[in-house]
């Protein structure tokens, strides 16, 4: 289409500059045209005009020569009413014109000169025949004067009879002054020529350059290479018949007029050339105006185009930047449906997906309840029933706070709460949940710590679990049974002193991952395999929490896996070091000082000199040997041995007797062991001897060394029982089902419930209760007439003296950290999410109720 | 700023319009209609008239010779707002009224102001008084004085030239090369040239025309005058007609005789041949290997400016060996000129310094002038040699009684024509006889 369109526009320019082209072609032809017939039309008046030019000069000069001949007779009638005409010759004086006169008596040869020589017509050619009003006219002639000359002679009669000729002489330099000073701009050249003899006896002053002379016709035509025959034989034809010749022919390389025009019958000729440039000025100014004009008219349409031009561009430029946006909005829009559509398509499977999952637990429930209610004679049977109900409940309570966590992360509600805590209590806690799964599928599950320089950090310590516990159950959950599941984490090089820079690695050796599904194992919604015919249950949304959770809190993670070999998730976290002021006068106050090792693994060792760094507690390191030749040599140096067990358990007992026996009974001895580690408890029983979960924290050797202290001091404390034998509480809760659980449980603490439908009905019970009849009030938040918030609130503004002692304790199923915030500011002193963990709500309720 | 950029384009539109409207509104303006369209112009122009020869031009050639004169001439109109119209005259063949006459005629009839004149004819009208005075002229304090003397008639400077013409043997130093032959220097050897050169087949060796045969005359006779230190009495022996000129003239006579009857020279041809014209061709054309010419016809290519072979210009032979000779054609003014003392400043101008180191400059040639030199061509190298020695005859003298141009030419054209040299040597005598008055 595109392609198309490019095409079309490219035939549409091609079309227009055609266009353009031809009517500048048409426009061209036009003035070539009208600037060719200005030039014609000059050319012909010019012709016309250096022809009148020419007849002036012509009838000027003839008009002379009649003058002279009319004048010529006069004198001779003068000459013959004379008594003596040769006298009157004589007494001639010469004037400008007439330079000499001279008179043969008829019938004589020799006449008289007004030169005073006797004149003959010797030297004088009338044969030419050339006349002047009838009177002959001789060929021209140097005369006396060096000055070219002619004579026309005039009979002199007395009573009708010849009595001599008259002869005067005339020079052709007077003619001169009777003509224009130059024509055509003085550009014209112009000689007058004798006829018969064709030399040039006139170069009037003005004709041409002054510089220019020629002698006569043949010497014009040679200095000016007119030497064509064509022109030769017109000449030679005018200068037959007396005619004029009119042509061009290029003077010295510049085109001209050539002419030559026939005086008095063609005895005399003027000769010469006028350049055409001369000529046609005016044609030539007005072709130079014309093409002013259109040059003038030309640049308008350019700078019209030019203007059209800049204003298309700007248009175009518009236009495109609006083509661009709206296909940019198209492309969001396209995106933004296809992300729709993607997001729908995963919403359906995960609907699918979850009606299966939820499916599958609450058939389990149901079921179990049946069965339950059928064998209910049967204690085991009971017990066993009720369990797995109770699993499959725990399993729907897990898909649904995974549900609602992705549901808060999308819509960008997760908000970390950042708390001091220590990497021991972290790795404690997932040990504590992970070790029982992994152990329950035969998997060997190790934990590594490695390089780590500051335990005590800064983050959300809820989010961190969160996301090794996600890593580890799925390690768990994707590796078969006898496999290995490994946590490492290490301590990287710090990019700045108040971060600790943390590698967290969880590798197994499961059933790994397709590189397809690597691609979109971080995305909400997927799974490795469809649930329906996996025998994993998950929700799919565990790793797109995972990996949300990780960037919020500005980490990476990623992840290398490969089918059948196993999965390494990488988690690279920063995190800031808590400013803790280490307790130095703990172990001097415990008077220890320095620390024995008993390790065969020098980086084991490594790293606990490195964790005990801060505390000014030397840890010496040693292996069995070289321990006990150390402890027999000086029993007394060390306050406190780290025995590693992991030896085997025969070797190891072995050892810490040896050990024992080396140390004086006051040192103890704690063993560090993986956890629950078993076949321990022959080495227990020595003396002074305890157990450290590995991996070693100086936290938890400071509470083991505080446990063992202050354990040898004084009994431990009788544990403060949870039970609720007693307690007499009232509940709000609108809910029959809820509120006859929540009695039932009670009732199986010992506990006595009253329960109400609503916070108003709380309220008015408590006001209505008289003083320490209930021990605490279980308040429901989502409530018909008044919610618990408000109730609370209502309870707390009550004017008696325990409505704000009173403790009131949140049950609901608002279950985020809001809820809980939300609670704890209406005046609730507590905040239990339902539904309900029994053990928890007691350790809540003893918490409060005293 | 979008606001501004629209108000910006907005002004330049309004800027345009009015500016239209502007070269619209003159393009309409009228010139008043009533006003007198002629401008009155004061015509008064002033005029000099130059008569001078001129030469026969070819296609698309330059008249050199003129252009050195138009530009001093250009020089004196544009510095004294004259105009100076040209009258010219050449003879197209020998049988026409020859220059000299038709000059002769005109300053007799006061016919032009200036007049360019041969040596012979300054002294014919200077005798006649029909020349002014030229000594006046500031520029005269700057000519040589071989120049004054050699114009001076009757005590008055009486012609002025642009130009010292000095007159050599134009050589084909090739085709002397090519017969191993020396440049002559006295008229043996020249004679032995030409000898050789004949005997190699080329049958004329010697390219003459009607006017400048009398070159050799002039070298052989006055060799010794001029260059023996006692010039003056040579010459005041010849005008109180104690020397006669006959005598000095018969071995050049005798000379030139005897380059005709060996046929070194053709004597019929040379008699109607115009200069250059005649012989040019074919010396040009390498047939003939010695011509006689003028210093410029070196410089012009309508002369020997351009040859298609080394040529050099050297003296004529004599017993003193090479013996260039000087001529002058000088500018002189009618006596009774229409236009006199217009004419006298123009030709102050033409002959200044300034005017002369460009006519100089432009010709190539000796000027007149003390203070005026320039470099010559190659081939007058040797020529330009000898006259800076002081080594030269002059042809034209005024202070001799006889004219010695006009007449030696005329005499030897006697000879050409058949005369013997005891004829020719009579002429002279008569001719002395005649300035000395003797019956």
């Amino acid at each position: 289409m595109k392609e198309k369109t490019g095409e079309k526009e490219k035939r549409e320019r091609k079309v227009l500059l055609l266009s353009i082209v031809l009517v500048f072609c048409a426009l061209g032809a036009v003035v070539t045209a009208v600037s060719q017939k200005i030039s014609r039309e000059m050319s012909t008046a010019a012709i016309q005009n250096l022809s009148e030019s020419l007849d002036l000069i012509q009838y000027t000069i003839e008009a002379i020569l009649e003058n002279e001949a009319e004048f010529q007779m006069l004198i001779a009638k003068e000459a013959a009413r004379a008594d003596d005409p040769e006298e009157y010759i004589r007494a001639y004086e010469k004037n400008q014109t007439m330079v000499k006169m001279s008179m043969i008596p008829a019938g004589e040869s020799v006449g008289v000169s007004s030169t005073g020589e006797p004149f003959t017509e010797e030297g004088l050619n009338f044969s030419a025949g050339g006349t002047i009003k009838g009177l002959p006219v001789s060929q021209s002639y140097l005369n006396y004067m060096g000055a070219w000359s002619y004579t026309i002679k005039c009979p002199v009669e007395r009573d009708g009879e010849e009595i001599g000729t008259l002869y005067v002489e005339y020079i052709y330099d007077t003619i001169e002054s009777s003509l224009p000073d130059g024509f055509y701009n003085k550009q014209a050249l112009l000689y007058m020529m004798d006829a018969e003899s064709e030399r040039f006896i006139l170069k009037p002053k003005g004709m041409g350059k002054r510089s220019a002379g020629h002698l006569n016709l043949d010497d014009f035509y040679r200095a000016n290479n007119i030497q064509d025959e064509e022109i030769r034989e017109e000449v030679d034809q005018c200068l037959e018949n007396g005619k004029n010749l009119l042509y061009y022919h290029d003077i010295r390389g510049v085109s001209a007029l050539n002419y030559m025009w026939a005086l008095n019958d063609g005895t005399l000729f003027l000769v010469g050339y006028v350049p055409v440039e001369a000529i046609q000025q005016e044609g030539k100014t007005v072709n130079q105006n014309i093409i002013l004009v259109v040059v003038a008219m030309l640049v308008a349409f350019f700078v019209c185009v030019l203007l059209y031009y800049i204003n298309w561009r700007q248009e175009d430029k518009l236009r495109k930047e609006q083509e661009k946006e709206r296909r940019i909005h198209s492309e969001q829009l396209a995106e933004a449906l296809q992300a729709a559509q993607v997001a729908s398509n995963s919403k359906t499977m995960f609907l699918s997906n979850m009606s299966h999952d939820i499916r599958t637990p609450m058939n389990a429930v149901l079921g179990f309840a049946n069965l339950l209610s059928a064998e209910a004679e049967d204690p085991a049977k009971v017990r066993e029933y009720t369990r797995k109900i109770t699993a499959s409940g725990q399993h729907l309570l897990r898909l649904i706070n995974d549900v609602l966590d992705v549901s808060k992360i999308e819509s960008g509600k997760v908000v970390l709460n950042f708390d001091k805590f220590s990497l021991s209590d972290v790795v404690a806690s997932v040990e504590a949940i992970i070790v029982p799964m992994a152990r329950e599928k035969g998997q060997e599950f190790r934990v590594e710590v490695t390089g780590i320089r500051h335990e005590y950090l800064v983050g959300d310590e809820t989010r961190i679990n969160q996301v090794l516990i996600n890593l580890l159950s799925n390690a768990v959950k994707y590796t078969p049974e006898g496999g290995h599941i490994q946590m490492r984490i290490m301590g990287l090089r710090q990019r700045g002193s108040q971060y600790e820079h943390i590698r967290i690695e969880v590798e197994d050796d499961g059933y790994g991952m397709t590189p397809e599904y690597l691609e979109t194992i971080f995305d909400a919604f997927t799974r490795a395999e469809n649930s329906t015919t996996n025998k994993v249950q998950g929700t799919g949304l565990g790793m797109a929490i995972t990996k949300s959770i990780v960037e919020l809190m500005g980490g990476t993670i990623e992840v290398l896996s490969e089918l059948d070999k196993g999965s390494l998730f990488r988690v690279e976290l920063e995190l800031r070091i808590q400013e803790v002021q280490e307790d130095t006068q703990f172990w001097s106050r415990r008077g220890i000082s320095r620390i024995l090792a008993v390790d065969e693994d020098a980086e084991n060792c490594e790293n606990m000199r490195e964790l005990m760094q801060e505390t000014g507690v030397s840890l010496e390191a040693a292996g069995v040997e070289e321990a006990l030749r150390r402890l027999r040599e000086m029993s007394e140096a060390y306050q406190l041995v780290l025995f590693d067990w992991d030896i085997p358990e025969a070797e190891g007992i072995e050892a810490v007797r040896e050990l024992r026996r080396a140390l004086p009974d006051t040192v103890p001895i704690v063993f560090l062991a993986e956890y629950d580690t078993a076949g321990m408890e022959e080495a227990l029983e020595t003396k002074n001897t305890t157990v450290l979960t590995k991996p070693f924290f100086v936290s938890s050797l400071r509470a083991k060394v505080t446990e063992m202290w202050e354990g040898a001091d004084k009994e431990k404390e009788p544990e403060r029982a949870d039970s609720l034998e007693g307690l007499h509480f009232l509940a709000a809760e609108d809910n029959e089902i809820n509120a006859e659980i929540l009695i039932e449980i009670l009732k199986m603490e010992g506990a006595f419930c009253e329960i109400v439908e609503n916070g108003r009905a709380a309220v008015e019970r408590f006001e209505q209760a008289a003083e320490g009849e209930f021990d605490a009030i279980l308040m429901d938040v989502q409530m018909p007439v008044m919610n618990g918030y408000d109730a609370t609130r209502a309870i707390r503004a009550l004017a008696r003296e325990d409505a704000r002692k009173i403790p009131v304790i949140a049950m609901t199923a608002n279950a985020f950290a809001e809820d809980e915030r939300a609670a704890l500011a209406s005046g609730m002193n507590a905040h239990v999410a339902k539904p309900l963990d029994v053990e928890h709500l007691k350790k809540v309720i003893r918490e409060y109720v005293k | 700023m979008k606001r501004k950029e629209k108000a910006g384009r907005r002004r330049w539109a309004a800027a345009g319009i009015i500016g239209f409207a502007a070269l619209m509104l003159a393009a309409c303006n009228k010139d008043d209609e009533l006003k007198n369209l002629i401008q009155d112009e004061e015509k008064e122009e002033k005029i000099v008239n130059l008569f001078s020869p001129m030469e026969k031009t070819d296609p698309d050639a330059e008249n050199v010779a003129r252009s050195a004169a138009d530009l001093t001439i250009a020089m004196a109109e544009e510095e004294l707002g004259v105009t100076v119209t040209y009258k010219t005259y050449t003879a197209e063949d020998y049988q026409d009224k020859t220059y000299d006459q038709v000059t002769l005629d005109r300053a007799r009839n006061n016919m032009d102001d200036i007049y360019l004149l041969n040596p012979d004819v300054v002294q014919a009208l200077g005798e006649e008084g029909k020349l002014m005075d030229l000594s006046g002229l500031e520029c005269v304090e700057n000519l040589r004085e071989v120049i004054k003397t050699a114009n001076t008639v009757d005590g008055k400077l009486v012609a002025i030239p642009q130009e010292v013409v000095a007159y050599g043997l134009f050589i084909n130093k090739e085709m002397f090369d090519r017969y191993g032959l020396a440049l002559p220097e006295t008229p043996e050897e020249f004679l032995h040239c030409c000898e050789v050169f004949q005997e190699n087949g080329i049958k004329t060796p010697v390219g003459a025309n009607r006017w400048w045969l009398e070159n050799f005359v002039f070298a052989q006779a006055y060799a010794d005058l001029y260059n023996g230190g006692n010039t003056e009495a040579e010459i005041a022996a010849l005008n109180s007609g104690e020397a006669r000129y006959g005598d000095y003239m018969r071995p050049g006579f005798e000379f030139l005789k005897e380059l005709m009857d060996r046929g070194y020279i053709d004597a019929e041809k040379a008699l109607v041949s115009e200069a250059i014209e005649g012989e040019g061709e074919d010396f040009l054309s390498q047939k003939t290997p010695i011509v006689m010419a003028y210093w410029g016809a070196a410089n012009t290519e309508t002369a020997y400016g351009k040859t298609d072979f080394e040529m050099q210009v050297i003296g004529f032979p004599s017993s003193r060996g090479q013996m260039p000779v000087i001529s002058m054609t000088g500018f002189g003014i009618g006596a009774e000129a229409e236009h006199g003392e217009d004419a006298l400043a123009v030709l102050d101008i033409m002959l200044s310094d300034e005017a002369l180191q460009i006519y100089s400059e432009t010709n190539r040639v000796i000027s007149p002038s003390e203070n005026v030199s320039v470099e010559c061509v190659p081939a007058l190298k040797p020529l330009n040699k000898l006259i800076e020695e002081g080594v030269y005859v002059v042809g034209s003298n005024a202070g001799m009684k006889v004219e010695q141009w006009g007449n030696t030419c005329l005499i030897v054209r006697d000879l050409l024509g058949g005369a013997t040299v005891d004829e020719c040597m009579a002429a002279f005598d008569k001719l002395q006889d005649e300035a000395l008055g003797i019956e």
